[in-house]
């Protein structure tokens, strides 16, 4: 018997009250604490961090709560540390 | 009809474009473009034609002295715009 | 449903922050700071008293504005 396959949207389901770390398709990544989304996967996302890369200089940005467009999504990564810790 | 209610109420993002028909609007383009001209149609897309328009472009003049930013305008009485290159767009302010 | 209690969807965030001051980024990396009057499904968004900035520096203001949805990177509440 095989393990029922759980899809990819309930993944991220399960993520939901977690940290997420968010790779967009351009040089940006968010990591935040993950309060829902849509089928689009817009995400609401609570004491987020914003990584910006402009070619050699990072920005990075505290927000509070934000909604993300799920558009340019590229990846997620659940329990994300984000790229502080896969960088240094 | 509420008509004087329903037709000065902005209740969705495009009502804001629709109160601005035959009115002379700001329209922000990808690519550096801007247009000031009189909205006489729009769809739901924002395609939109625009009458006795004034197209700016910003260009950054790379050179070897330091880069130069410079603006081209033209004048363009009617044109159609792509719903796609639109950013943002200013009607006239409402008082 | 306590579980989904704490939950909050695109939609209770946007229903949340209406008539709010809220800040928006584009993918262009633009900003726009203003009151959040309406939006729809698409993402487009109508705003008051809006602020533009690029690269931080304020450059523009417009009394409404509405953006079109595709180019919103996310909105944020002040």
């Amino acid at each position: 018997m095989a393990a029922p396959q759980l899809l990819p949207l309930e993944l991220i389901d399960k993520c939901i009250g977690s940290r997420i770390w968010v790779v967009m398709k351009s040089e940006k990544e968010f990591v935040g604490t993950l309060q829902g989304f849509d089928d689009y996967v817009n995400m609401v996302l609570k004491d987020v961090t914003e990584y910006e890369t402009k070619g050699d200089t990072k920005h990075v940005t505290s927000l509070k709560q934000i909604l993300l467009n799920g558009n340019n999504i590229c990846m997620l990564v659940p329990g994300g540390q984000g790229p502080t810790v896969a960088c240094s | 009809m509420a008509d004087t209610a329903g037709a000065l109420t902005v209740e969705e993002p495009l009502d804001l474009v629709r109160l601005s028909l035959d009115e002379r609007i700001y329209v922000k383009l990808r690519g550096d473009r801007e247009l000031r001209g009189r909205l006489h149609a729009y769809d739901q897309h924002l395609n939109m034609v625009l009458g006795d328009v004034e197209e700016t472009i910003t260009k950054v003049d790379v050179g070897d002295a330091a880069p130069a930013v410079r603006a081209v305008t033209r004048a363009v009485p009617m044109l159609f715009v792509r719903g796609d290159g639109v950013i943002l767009v200013s009607p006239p302010s409402r008082t | 449903m306590s579980e989904q209690a704490s939950k909050k969807t695109p939609t209770d965030f946007l229903n949340g922050i209406l008539g709010q001051r809220v800040f928006v980024r584009l993918n262009s990396g633009i900003d726009y700071r203003g009151v959040l009057s309406c939006l729809d499904g698409y993402m487009n968004i109508a705003l008051e008293q809006t602020e533009e900035y690029v690269d931080g520096e304020l450059r523009n203001r417009y009394g409404d504005a509405f953006i079109r949805g595709n180019n919103v990177l996310y909105i944020s509440a002040l």
